[in-house]
């Protein structure tokens, strides 16, 4: 496996065969809908909340929703297996182009769909073109009232009114353990941290790693699964794989 | 759950989790709390950007799931679940989450405060989301809150004085039952409404009325390959939530085995119906009946003399009454007698009927079908934890009736109230408001101004969670016995005072037999007296050479636990030498509708003044920050009811209105309502959000003392009021409404 | 002899009787001198306003200032959350007003550049009033994108500027293009509306005094009327005339690009370039009709300046347009249909059946079935009132398509969990403010710039003439320019 620091930046590929690429694998069928990685995400990652009205008026800001729907009728009827969606860290992403002033950009050392919150002017074309409907836009400056602005994370800036946000895989977290590793001249391992909504969720439903690298235990799952991705016909190359489960 | 953890285990684990923790050493006052401190002077655990993590125990709900508090610059920035605690290895659930928005909420008891009863403790307007809402200021000092209950010590008699406690902290709950033994005070009194609506007593009188032990059974589905449930909801809040669905994803995902197959029978579908591969909705009240049926027909498949138990049930007419197809009976009944791990699991409202003792006993019974009592995939005893002879549930709805009777009669004069919210969460029917009328002298320890605190003479706030010493014993879920400790990972954020410590000063005060009975400097003391034996059992995760060590070790690692498995084998030899009567429970109440009244899975008892579990979707609805009254479609459609339509849920004790969600898995004559909002008091994220279903029990209870939460019947009304109630899901894509006709 | 003589007079009769008929109804066989032409413009300019002016501009005012002033700097203070944007509808009327507007704007050059080019002698006197409409509308059109904008104070990011960090916006952004489009239309038109303005100017100038003196003799830019000048205005309205157009087609196309290069059912569309420009005229010819009846019926000696002819032109285009539109309309519809797409058909199906099913049928009535059914009736047609409540109704038709365009469709994705209605909330002020300042343009313009372009009036004139061959009167016009 190549690593990150040989990574030639000037290289372009257009293959799934990036270097670097973090992906994830979601179990849907032991997903239990708990909500636990919403909360989870949402104070990793300094997400406001809206309120009933805005909450109503599908506002949330959250970066991670669990979906549900309906299978049958009463009494065959069931809940379709939970899904959890969130930025799909589209390898093309096709939020990316759209974006006049080059707010939300493809990361190439982490193959990651990145959202600069200091560039973003608020067009929200992005948001209308991510087909998995996943960005959040801060349509207020949403109040925290002190004291709770204590639990800020301090590596993860709080948002604007009027810009653009969305999972970043938690990118802070990438960067420490990649610092880490760095200043102890080796490799991350596989597992060795994982993203906020993986480490909470206690169905162990969300699997973090590196899915360039076959030895990690998000592709294996993801083999081992066949899991697949959604909407594949539009050549997004997204990098969550879903099994759906019975 | 019944892996058991080596040392190697655990070393290899803690290995893995994102988080490292950090010691705090535990010798001395002066390093027992950790300070905010201005940058210039940091204390030197602290880096200027870098995080310090801290060991601790989650205090939302009494399961005792470890912590590990991410804190930077003295202030919490994230909770972890503990990877290290066999709890929950890692894990929260999102109430563990949104902790942090319960230390850091801006309603909170700032201070010791005399107050009148009936008083507001914050300022309030409709609108929670603009304007400020500043909490009483504290207008006493410590030392006059001390004297307060020196005085209410000694002016009152020993049995005029009593403790009313949360199901949470332990070490509290332990000091105090010291105290009050040695001082002939009253005992203290435990209540939750978690327990209540889990029907914990009815589940806990079953299993020992079945294997003539006291304990709480807890259900391996992880090692299972067929499970049964009856209404248990062990994906929601049910007894321990974390190593239930950690079970869960073990039956679903088990790699020695294929995937196991899950059946949920309930009137209403739960969270956790909702993974269920098969739901049934029988009809309320049948669930004995059809536990019975179908322990019939397994006998029946495998053969040989048909016990006690099941010879008088009639499959057929049981599954006529219930309301399902003979057929699927007899094919989940060849599934549970064929499969090698087959397990059924009580729970739900079903045990909180007339005859809920009977569901309990019926399905635990069928256990008996595959013997897999005590073994993997089977049903044990919980472990009792370290410190822990004997398993103690919380007081169940009748005794604290009981209770409240006391208190009504005047014979009590002084109550002392911690970490329990009474007048939200016991239904109305007891009365608890008139009978706390009664009590002279009224002293709330609340870190929020709930409900109780409001009817409070004093409010002596106790600090959050985090921000406490302490320990809480795990009572299920897990092989090992665990005893979880808890430390405060930041400095108290306002001027609060631990209650052990306040009791402790006001029993020096008065001094004598009360200064006796609790020779400690303060509440570590008193705490690290519980956990000292600890050190020299055998088999702890970790050994001490003496005891700062042994402290500062179980400060570090977040408690104390065995690495060896002691779950309980019950004795199962009566099992099924018994005969069930199988009789229908009585409903009270004239309605035409069941209800089912269930917990809200994200706010639980406590949650909702938290702002992120509000606008948490609710797993099954999607609802956020309200309160929703579940009616089938097509029963709503004849009664010309429509979505967001306020309806009046009348009972013969009670009157609550909500608005109508039309939601399609639930019985055409049930409804079902979610437990966790109605609040008068509790913040301006909780108050006059939704309403509550608990203000609908009737004061009924029982065999084992459980209020009859899942017997009501109840009528319905129509308003011609309508109240949107928010969503995430969208009504289009998800029921087609407002698309237009195909 | 008498006999002849009769017959002559008859015919004479008959003579001049048609030729009253023409002039009647041909301002180009109805010539004035041009100095009184001048005093006429000069006139409807620098009359006295009334009270009933000074009410309608305190009324656009204060419109103008609640709508636009106020609302949109609550917008910025507050954030867009006081509007009724969400997900899944992230654009809501703004884009529909920049639509809207940029196809009002399209009629201007349309009339003016295009006929002009094609030498249809009916544009003569309306062209200015045309040309206002297409810079007017931009106007509207750039604030309706920037009230859109979530930090609309951070706009200028969007333009190429140098700067110390290299920052260049993305110009594989359908927006950006926009932004280079419709700025490079807004200087082009502007242009294209002052060069012809020049002689009129330079007439103003010649015939006020006082502020207007002034006023007139800075933007006359000195026009002599000397033949050199004329030469190098006609050559530069030329190349403007003709630069013009391809600027105009290409603005509405990459305004479309903005909704076919995404990654949406029903936006994806590859005819959605043409069906924006000729929905763009739609709009623009029926705002242009309203404008002139109003315009007629207001102002000082309007009546002989636009007569039934210029209606009955505009008609006549109305109703061509009207069937390219359904041409496209329709095949976009069935191409889309085809397709077979699940979420495009489920968006179909919204479009129609949906709550704002109501939308969409008056649409269709109004862009399609009220115009064919209208203006084939020459009579009709040159009727102002008929024609100008035909044009409302084709805005108002072509305002719902780009609503069910822009919001209605937005509700409609590929994640059916975030279906959502997008309800307007202080859109509604902005949007009519923005209407408001369109309206008040022109009402503060009247006093300020001569609507009629006398000297091409004229020059029309001039060129035209009755000619007789045989016993018919033909209208015969003679190379001028
Ligand atoms: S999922 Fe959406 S937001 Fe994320 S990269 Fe893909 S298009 Fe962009
Ligand atoms: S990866 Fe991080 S940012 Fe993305 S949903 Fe999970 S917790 Fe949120
Ligand atoms: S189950 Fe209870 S103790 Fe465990 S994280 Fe959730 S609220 Fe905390």
């Amino acid at each position: 496996m190549a690593t990150v620091t040989d990574l030639n930046i000037s290289e372009v590929k257009l293959s799934e065969e990036y270097v670097g690429k973090w992906g994830m694998f979601i179990n849907q069928d032991v997903c239990t809908g708990c909500q636990a990685c919403v909360a989870a995400c949402s104070m990793e990652n300094n997400i406001a909340f809206v309120g009933p009205e805005d909450a109503g008026y599908g506002r949330t800001m959250n970066w991670i929703r669990i979906e549900r729907f309906w299978d049958g009728e009463y009494p065959e009827i069931k809940m379709t297996s939970r899904q959890p969606m969130m930025c799909q860290q589209c390898g093309h992403a096709p939020c990316e182009p759209v974006c006049p002033a080059f707010a939300t950009v493809h990361s190439q050392a982490q193959q990651l769909n990145l959202q600069v919150y200091n560039r973003c002017v608020g067009t929200r074309y992005c948001a209308n073109n991510c087909p998995y409907q996943v960005r959040s836009f801060n349509w207020r400056d949403y109040k925290r009232p002190e004291p709770l602005p204590n639990q800020f994370n301090p590596d993860v800036t709080v948002r604007q009114r009027g810009v653009m946000e969305k999972c970043t895989f938690c990118i802070q977290r990438i960067h420490q353990a990649e610092d880490k590793a760095r200043s102890e001249g080796r490799e991350v391992a596989d597992g060795e941290f994982t993203t906020a909504c993986a480490q909470v969720c206690p169905a162990d439903a969300i699997t973090f790693g590196r899915v360039d690298n076959p030895e990690s235990l998000v592709s294996q799952l993801t083999k081992q699964y066949e899991g697949l991705k959604h909407l594949p016909e539009l050549g997004t190359l997204s990098n969550v794989s879903y099994f759906k489960g019975g | 759950m019944s892996k058991n953890f080596s040392r190697r285990d655990f070393l290899k684990l803690a290995g893995v989790g994102a988080t490292t923790t950090a010691i705090l050493t535990g010798c001395g006052p002066a390093s027992r709390y950790v300070k905010r401190e201005p940058y210039m002077q940091m204390p030197e655990y602290t880096y200027n950007g870098q995080s310090t993590y801290y060991a601790t125990t989650c205090r939302e709900c009494a399961a005792g799931c470890g912590l590990v508090v991410r804190t930077m610059q003295g202030r919490a920035i994230k909770t972890e679940g503990n990877a290290n605690h066999p709890l929950n290895l890692g894990k929260t659930c999102a109430r563990g989450q949104a902790t942090l928005h319960g230390l850091y909420n801006p309603n909170r008891v700032r201070g010791p405060i005399k107050h009148t009863r009936g008083e507001r403790l914050y300022a309030f307007d409709e609108d929670p989301f603009n304007g400020d809402f500043p909490d009483v200021a504290a207008n006493l000092s410590w030392d006059d809150a001390t004297q307060v209950i020196a005085d209410a010590l000694t002016k009152y008699k020993p049995n005029e004085i009593a403790f009313l406690m949360g199901a949470a902290p332990d070490h509290l709950f332990d000091f105090v039952t010291d105290f009050t033994s040695a001082t002939g005070l009253n005992a203290p009194i435990r209540f939750g409404a978690l327990s209540m609506f889990e029907a914990r007593a009815t589940l806990s009188k079953a299993a020992e009325n079945l294997f003539g032990e006291t304990g709480l059974p807890f259900f391996d589905i992880g090692g299972a390959e067929i499970v049964l449930s009856f209404g248990a909801n062990f994906l929601e809040t049910w007894l321990s939530p974390l190593p239930y669905t950690r079970g869960f994803t073990g039956l679903r995902e088990g790699k020695t085995k294929q995937r196991g197959y899950f059946v949920q029978f309930e009137s209403r579908m739960s969270q956790t119906g909702g993974k269920a591969d098969e739901w049934i909705p029988i009809r309320p009240g049948t669930e004995a009946l059809v536990a019975l049926a179908l322990g019939r027909l397994a006998f029946e498949r495998r053969g040989g003399a048909l016990p006690r138990a099941f010879a008088d049930v009639n499959p057929k007419e049981a599954a006529e009454k219930a309301g399902v197809e003979f057929e699927t009976l007899e094919r989940l009944a060849v599934l549970f007698a064929d499969k090698a791990g087959a397990l059924a699991i009580p729970g739900g409202a079903a045990l909180g009927q007339s005859n809920g003792l009977e569901v309990a006993e019926a399905v635990l019974a069928l256990n008996a079908i595959p013997d897999n009592f005590g073994k993997r995939g089977g049903v044990y005893l919980s472990a009792l934890a370290p410190t822990e002879t004997e398993y103690h549930r919380p007081a169940s709805p009748k005794e604290m009736e009981e209770f409240t009777a006391k208190l009504a009669s005047g014979e009590i004069k002084a109550l002392f109230v911690h970490g329990v919210n009474p007048l939200f969460e016991l239904p109305k029917a007891l009365n608890f408001k008139a009978a706390l009328d009664k009590v002279e002298q009224v002293i709330s320890f609340a870190t929020f101004p709930d409900e109780t605190a409001v009817e409070a003479d004093y409010i002596f706030p106790d600090h959050h969670g985090l921000e406490s010493w302490g320990y809480q014993r795990v009572f299920t879920g897990s092989a090992q016995a665990i005893l979880s400790g808890a430390q405060p990972v930041v400095s108290p954020f306002y001027d609060t005072r631990a209650t052990v410590d306040l009791l402790l000063a006001a029993a020096q005060l008065v001094g004598g037999k009360f200064a006796g009975a609790v020779p400690f400097k303060d509440e570590v003391e008193f705490i690290q007296s519980k956990t000292a034996p600890l050190k020299n059992e055998a088999n702890g995760f970790f050994s001490a050479v003496d005891l700062p060590t042994f402290n500062a070790s179980f400060q570090q690692y977040g408690g104390w636990w065995k690495t060896e498995s002691a779950f309980g084998a019950p004795n199962t030899e009566d099992v099924l030498n018994r005969d069930f009567d199988g009789a229908e429970p009585e409903f009270n109440g004239e309605g035409e509708f069941y209800l089912v009244p269930f917990v809200s899975p994200t706010l639980a008892e406590a949650g909702a003044n938290k702002p992120w579990l509000q606008e948490l979707a609710d797993p099954t609805t999607t609802v956020m920050w309200s309160t929703w009254v579940e009616i089938n479609p097509e029963t709503a459609e004849e009664l010309h009811i429509d979505n967001e339509d306020v309806v009046k849920i009348i009972s013969e004790f009670g009157a609550v209105e909500a608005a109508v969600y039309k939601y399609p898995a639930i019985r055409p004559d049930t409804i079902a309502m979610p437990f966790g909002q109605g609040h008068t008091a509790y913040g301006r994220y909780a108050e006059g959000r939704g309403a509550n279903p608990a203000d609908l029990f009737s004061a009924e209870y029982n065999q084992a003392g459980d209020i009859l939460f899942g017997g009501l019947k109840v009528k319905i009304e129509k308003t011609g009021k309508k109240l949107a109630i928010p969503r995430l899901e969208s009504m289009m894509g998800v029921y087609g409404e407002g698309l237009g006709e195909e | 002899m008498a006999e002849k003589n009769k017959s002559q007079a008859a015919h004479a009769h008959d003579d001049q009787h048609t030729q009253e008929h023409f002039r009647e109804k041909h301002l180009m066989l109805d010539p004035l001198p041009r100095g009184q032409m001048n005093d006429m413009v000069m006139e409807a300019m620098t009359s006295k306003p009334t009270w009933k002016y000074w009410l309608t501009v305190i009324i656009l005012g204060s419109i103008v200032l609640y709508g636009l002033g106020y609302s949109w700097y609550r917008l910025i203070v507050e954030g867009l959350g006081i509007a009724g944007v969400n997900r899944p509808s992230y654009w809501g009327i703004f884009l529909v007003n920049t639509v809207f507007w940029i196809g009002i704007s399209h009629a201007g050059t349309f009339i003016s550049a295009i006929l002009r080019v094609f030498k249809a002698e009916f544009r003569r006197p309306f062209t200015r009033i045309a040309e206002l409409m297409t810079t007017f509308g931009l106007v509207q059109a750039g604030f309706s994108i920037f009230m859109h904008m979530g930090r609309a104070w951070l706009s200028y990011w969007l333009m190429p500027y140098p700067n110390e960090r290299l920052l260049w916006p993305n110009f594989h952004s359908p927006l950006s293009w926009d932004l280079l489009a419709i700025t490079t239309y807004l200087l082009s038109s502007t242009m294209y509306l002052f060069l012809p303005l020049i002689p009129d100017l330079a007439m103003a100038r010649d015939k006020s005094t006082g502020w207007r003196k002034t006023f007139y003799r800075i933007l006359a830019i000195g026009f002599r009327g000397t033949e050199g000048e004329w030469t190098h205005l006609r050559h530069a309205m030329n190349i403007f005339a003709y630069a013009i157009i391809p600027v105009m087609f290409s603005v509405h196309t990459i305004v479309s690009w903005d909704f076919a290069a995404a990654t949406r059912p029903g936006w994806n569309s590859t005819i959605y370039g043409p069906y924006f420009i000729i929905g763009a005229l739609h709009s623009g010819m029926g705002a242009a009709a309203v404008v002139l009846a109003v315009v007629r019926g207001t102002m000082k000696n309007m009546t002989y300046f636009i007569r039934g002819e210029h209606f009955d032109a505009i008609g006549k285009l109305m109703l061509i347009i009207s069937m390219g539109w359904a041409y496209f309309y329709f095949n976009d519809y069935i191409v889309q249909w085809y397709g077979g797409d699940k979420w495009t058909k489920a968006l179909l199906h919204f479009h129609e059946a949906g709550p704002l099913g109501w939308m969409w049928l008056s649409m269709l009535i109004v862009n399609i079935a009220i115009p064919w059914a209208v203006l084939w009736n020459s009579k009709w047609r040159s009727n102002p009132w008929i024609i100008s409540i035909v044009g409302i109704l084709i805005n108002v038709g072509m305002w719902f398509e780009r609503y069910l365009i822009v919001p209605v469709s937005l509700s409609i994705n590929r994640m059916p969990f975030t279906w959502r209605l997008y309800i307007p909330a202080v859109e509604v002020y902005l949007s009519l403010g923005t209407l408001a300042l369109f309206i008040l343009f022109y009402v503060i313009a009247s006093k300020l710039i001569p609507f009629i372009p006398v000297w091409e009036v004229q020059e029309g004139q001039l060129a035209h003439k009755l000619s007789k061959f045989g016993r018919e009167t033909v209208v015969t016009v003679s190379e001028l320019e």
